[in-house]
């Protein structure tokens, strides 16, 4: 037996126990702890990211004669420690007070418990891929058990996991579509195989695999055009699934992609694949698909008014971030795309929980119906910002490093265009995590909100955990970015070497240990200057908002409503809604000739529509 | 038991359905047990026979008249196979709550489609075809209420006019070659059938076969049928009798039509069925007719399997005909309680667990979630077309893809509303015990197929590889002399006693 057996073993036992014994009242502690052994084994095959050798599964099968085998390698590992973590992440915090409240307020806490334990374990299959076989088995199994996370909540959930079950279709049904073409052109379905045969491959046929597999795994992806699903599915799941999702599970299509297209077709074919009639190659395509996808879903999240659709949105565009940083294929810019999946997940799954948090406490996501509840919540508060710094890219926290390290490669690579997407995205971003920080906690508290508590230990043990990691990954990324090098290496992309600190490099490197340490001295003396500063008087919360003008109690005044109305007198008008209007057109095309198909069945005369086909049969076999 | 006795398979389900009406004055029981028994027969006939010939095939003349002037049967691993579900899954559909003229007919129904799966020559093919035709006609002439009624009248007309086309199309192939023989006919149609009149002659038999095979777009029927009787009758009608209409096509394919114009009439065709069937259902809103239109789309995709030459796509076609052979009747037995509009059916699948849980399972199925057996039916398609290559191939394949998608959007677009918190104004009828056994029996060897799936896959391969070796049909038909069972690895010893008869070829008919 080997550590992949053990952890598909003790992820289907967590499985069998979510599924028996999931309205359990101690169900949930068992489960944080399976969650941890899962953990535990992901941990114990660390090896595979200092180059030990992959860890195959003992089972294996043959069928119609296709063998289907598994191995965890350095890739699998890095994505299986960030899917174990957020994992048990999500398991701790459904697994106390939250979960009761669930199960109180009519959830169904044992259909939750068991979709969020079979998608860690989907995932564990996926992710041990050998071919396009089993990928195609284990992506299959990641969709569906994130179709029943989504829909496990009912409501708005189910309509949302349906549109989400369509994209997801058609994209696997792209992945197929692929499958069968490499299989028909190389006569297996070894990645091995394929890369072998690039030489001989028409530019057609290699441009057909590109964009296949990039469709097919763009989808998951929430890749511009196939964008629409992602943010209503993921942020109507329960909250904790939501975190998990939001975390991990998108980010699957990106896995895929370094499998397939950057590790079974190959980076160079991608550069060298050319463009008719353009400058471009097919990287710098998915660049830009990538940047697009970075700029227009972060502009969308600042329009939102609910806090768990603002984050699905940035979810949306931080894959973008990742994809634009893969594509781009250096050093550089690989590391920190793929380093961004690991920050991602680390400060998006501690976002949305803090914001269930909220809900918790609350009863409502809505941003223009919170605020003032840092007093009320500043645990809750400091985790909300320490992800928010994260997602918005700024030091001292994790997201920083990563996207460092992109715009670093993009000015290398002599892309400025790219360079001003990425940043214009990254203002958008910081622009709304703002907006999702201000509207909740800051201003003026609500009266109906004056007796909320800050949330049970059982949610803020994770959220806090989850801050700290993003806060320390920043602080020294050179752990994760030796991750990330053992994913390079075994990818065939050039591999970054890091220090403790980040990247040494003779024309300009990054230290965090550096930067991080004089922001904190700089605000040790902020803090002294403040301290120094005389007396501060302390009014109540409700006495004291308004920007220093008087306002009594009575009168209700915070400023959230329209939000950014300013920004939006602006930019508002090139909020279009295209894509919305696209899948409304293909779904009204759709259903247009399905109205034909049925009327084909209302035809009155059967008999004289046979024989009209008769003869048209006939005059075709002549 | 000798290869001869197949003939009992027939003969005693025929029998008995013409004792049963009589019988069925004094006891109604004793008919039903009467049926059961006869069908039992069959199967047990079949199975030996299956066993005995163990991978090789025979030829049975009947009666003792050679072909190619007798009647023939021909049994190969495929033949059986199809022969040998017909009894079996009769018995699952049986008319329990039918009379005993609904017994004799259903029996005349599984005697007729047993010999549509054995027959060896056009002309028997187009007797079993018409017997079934009647016999289908009337269980569905038998139900009372007026939809059924109308929805008779209309099969009974495009059931007249494909036996029709059928029928024109014989007249060509015997007015061309002299003979119906199917191995006879092999060995001619090189010379005599390879021109237009040929092809239009497999046109013309293929849209006459197509009536019953559901096959786009001489399927009027079947949203209307399907949606009116009962869901046995659905099950056994969309499940079986279409295989053995496309089984038959695909004889004539292989056999006679092996022209790559008429595999691509059959991939249009197919193709087309695929498109109009799956969007039809899509918009359906009555989960029966939603049900019609899905198999009318599935059977397209048999069709479209089936076009590839060669065993890849006897292989795929045979895997998604097997596959939809145990699903969609096994849908139409759910559906006999959440009949009507689907939106009615608000929160009918809360509180029936098995029921749902059942219906979840061959949806995923069909919409071809891996590890189930649809995946792998749907992507031995998938790549047999993507093999062949040509553009009516990918294009088939890209329309087999898309249809999964709609399928999959509709199917739990239903089981959403079925499986709905709020619940519908009336809630349905809990479903009837041997309902939910059947369509149980039907999850469990799909689910236990799961792992079985490197046998079958061998199996179908081992098919399929007969299937597609004309030579050796010929051989077993019109062979040398005590060469009856001819075997692939080893020829049976001795001549296999004195049932099958085999003939040399008359010279005058040969030349």
């Amino acid at each position: 037996m080997t550590l992949l057996d053990g952890l598909w073993a003790a992820s289907a036992l967590t499985a069998l126990v979510a599924a028996a014994f999931g309205r359990h009242p101690a169900a949930g502690s068992w489960l944080t702890v399976l969650y941890g052994l899962q953990f535990l084994v992901v941990a114990m095959m660390g090896g595979l990211s200092e180059g030990a050798d992959p860890v195959p599964a003992s089972v294996s099968f043959v069928v119609l004669g296709y063998g289907l085998a598994w191995q965890f390698s350095a890739l699998s590992w890095f994505f299986a420690v960030i899917t174990a973590g957020a994992a048990l992440a999500a398991a701790w915090f459904v697994s106390g007070a939250w979960g009761r409240a669930y199960a109180a307020r009519g959830g169904d806490l044992r259909l939750l418990q068991l979709a969020l334990a079979l998608n860690p374990l989907a995932m564990y299959v996926l992710l041990a891929s050998t071919d396009f076989l089993s990928l195609f088995v284990g992506w299959e199994l990641v969709s569906w058990s994130s179709f029943l996370l989504m829909l496990s909540g009912g409501g708005v959930g189910v309509r949302w996991a349906l549109r989400y079950l369509v994209y997801a279709i058609g994209g696997a049904m792209a992945v197929m579509a692929a499958m069968a073409q490499a299989h028909a052109l190389t006569g297996s379905f070894g990645f091995g195989a394929l890369a072998a045969a690039v030489p001989e491959l028409s530019a057609a046929s290699l441009w057909m695999l590109v964009i296949l597999l990039a469709a097919g795994f763009g989808v998951k992806m929430g890749l511009l055009p196939f964008h629409l699903w992602q943010a209503g599915a993921y942020a109507e799941t329960p909250g904790p699934g939501a975190a998990f999702l939001g975390a991990i599970s998108s980010r699957m299509g990106l896995y895929a992609m370094l499998l397939t297209l950057f590790g079974g077709l190959g980076l160079g074919t991608l550069q060298a694949l050319h463009i008719p009639f353009t400058p471009l190659e097919a990287h710098e395509l998915l660049a830009w698909i990538a940047a697009f996808t970075m700029v227009l879903p972060t502009f969308t999240a600042l329009r939102q008014n609910d806090a768990r659709w603002l984050l699905a949105w940035h979810g949306i565009g931080q894959g973008g971030y990742m994809l634009l940083g893969v594509a781009m294929g250096d050093a550089l810019a690989s590391a920190g795309g793929m380093m961004h999946v690991f920050n991602h997940a680390t400060y998006q799954a501690a976002l949305f929980m803090a914001v269930t948090a909220v809900v918790y406490r609350t009863g409502t996501a809505d941003l223009n119906r919170l605020g003032g509840l840092v007093t009320r919540m500043p645990l809750t508060f400091l985790v909300l910002l320490i992800g928010i710094i994260g997602l918005a890219g700024l030091p001292p926290m994790n997201g920083f490093v990563s996207k460092w390290l992109i715009y670093r490669a993009l000015i290398d690579e002599g892309q400025p265009l790219l360079f001003v997407a990425a940043v214009i995205g990254t203002l958008g971003t910081i622009v709304s995590v703002y907006k999702l920080l201000h509207n909740i906690f800051l201003g003026r508290l609500r009266v109906e909100h004056e007796s909320v508590r800050e949330v049970p230990w059982s949610m803020l043990t994770p959220m806090l955990a989850l801050a700290a990691v993003v806060f320390v990954t920043g602080l020294a990324p050179g752990p994760v970015l030796d991750w990330v090098a053992a994913v390079q290496r075994e990818l065939g992309f050039a591999v970054l070497v890091p220090t403790l600190g980040g990247v040494d490099r003779p024309d300009g490197g990054l230290d965090m240990l550096w930067v991080v340490g004089i922001m904190l001295a700089g605000f040790g003396v902020g803090a002294l200057i403040f301290l120094a500063g005389g007396r501060a008087r302390t009014v109540h919360q409700l006495d004291n908002y308004a920007g220093g003008h008087f306002l009594s109690a009575e009168v209700r005044y915070h400023y959230s409503d329209n939000f950014y109305a300013g920004l939006m007198h602006r930019i508002g008008s090139w909020y279009r809604g295209s894509f919305q209007w696209l899948q409304d057109a293909l779904v009204s095309a759709t259903d247009f000739l399905a109205q034909g198909a049925a009327g084909v069945y209302r035809a009155v005369q059967p008999v004289t529509w046979l024989l009209g086909v008769t003869v048209l049969a006939l005059w075709w076999a002549w | 038991m000798t290869a001869d006795a197949v003939t009992l398979a027939v003969a005693l389900p025929l029998l008995a359905g013409f004792l049963s009406p009589a019988l069925g004055r004094s006891s109604r029981t004793a008919a039903q047990w009467l049926g059961w028994a006869a069908l039992a027969a069959s199967a047990a006939v079949l199975w030996s026979v299956w066993v005995r010939l163990d991978g090789g095939t025979a030829a049975v003349a009947v009666g003792g008249f050679r072909p190619p002037l007798g009647i023939a049967f021909y049994l190969d691993g495929m033949a059986l196979l199809f022969a040998l579900a017909v009894p079996v899954v009769t018995l699952l559909f049986w008319p329990r709550a039918g009379t005993p003229q609904q017994f004799a007919l259903t029996l005349v129904l599984a005697a007729a489609a047993t010999g549509l799966a054995l027959s060896g020559d056009i002309f028997n093919l187009y007797v079993f075809y018409e017997l079934t035709a009647v016999a289908s006609f009337g269980l569905v002439a038998a139900h009372e209420a007026r939809r059924a009624q109308a929805a008779a009248l209309r099969y009974l007309l495009l059931s007249a006019a494909g036996s029709v086309l059928l029928l024109a199309g014989i007249a060509v192939v015997y007015l061309r070659t002299g003979t119906l023989n199917l191995a006879h006919l092999a060995t001619l149609a090189p010379e005599r059938l390879q021109d237009p009149v040929g092809l239009a002659a497999f046109a013309l038999m293929l849209l006459g076969l197509g009536v019953k095979a559901e096959l786009f777009p001489v399927n009027g029927w079947v949203p209307e049928v399907y949606s009116s009787v009962s869901g046995r009758l659905a099950g056994l009608l969309a499940g079986l009798v279409s295989k053995l209409a496309v089984l038959v096509v695909v004889r004539a394919l292989v056999l006679v039509f092996p022209r790559p114009e008429a595999a691509e009439l059959m991939l249009v065709l197919g193709t087309l069925g695929i498109v109009v069937g799956e969007l039809a259902a899509w918009r359906a809103r009555d989960l029966r007719r939603q049900f019609a239109f899905s198999s009318i789309g599935q059977l397209g995709i048999v069709f479209v399997a089936f076009s590839v030459p060669g065993p890849a796509g006897i292989v795929a076609g045979l895997a998604v005909a097997l596959h939809h052979l145990l699903t969609k009747p096994a849908l139409f037995l759910l559906a006999e309680r959440w009949g009507g509009a689907i939106e009615g059916l608000r929160g009918a699948g809360r509180g029936q667990w098995l029921a749902s849980t059942l219906f979840i399972l061959f949806a995923l199925s069909l919409v071809g979630v891996p590890p189930l057996p649809g995946f792998w039916a749907k992507l031995l398609t998938v790549m047999s077309l993507m093999e062949q290559g040509t553009g009516p191939a990918r294009a088939g394949a890209v329309v087999v893809m898309a249809a999964t998608v709609v399928e999959a959007a509709y199917l739990f677009r239903t089981l959403g509303v079925l499986l709905a918190r709020e619940s519908g104004a009336e809630s349905p009828q809990p479903h009837r015990g041997p309902d939910l056994a059947t369509a149980s029996l039907a999850g469990l060897i799909l689910v236990g197929s799961v792992f079985a799936l490197r046998p079958l896959g061998d199996g179908l391969k081992a098919l399929a590889a007969q299937a597609v070796d004309v030579d050796g049909y010929v051989r077993t038909v019109l062979g040398g002399p005590g060469m009856a069972v001819s075997h692939p690895a080893s020829q049976a010893p001795g001549g296999a006693g004195g049932g099958a008869r085999v003939a040399h070829v008359p010279p005058e008919i040969a030349s």
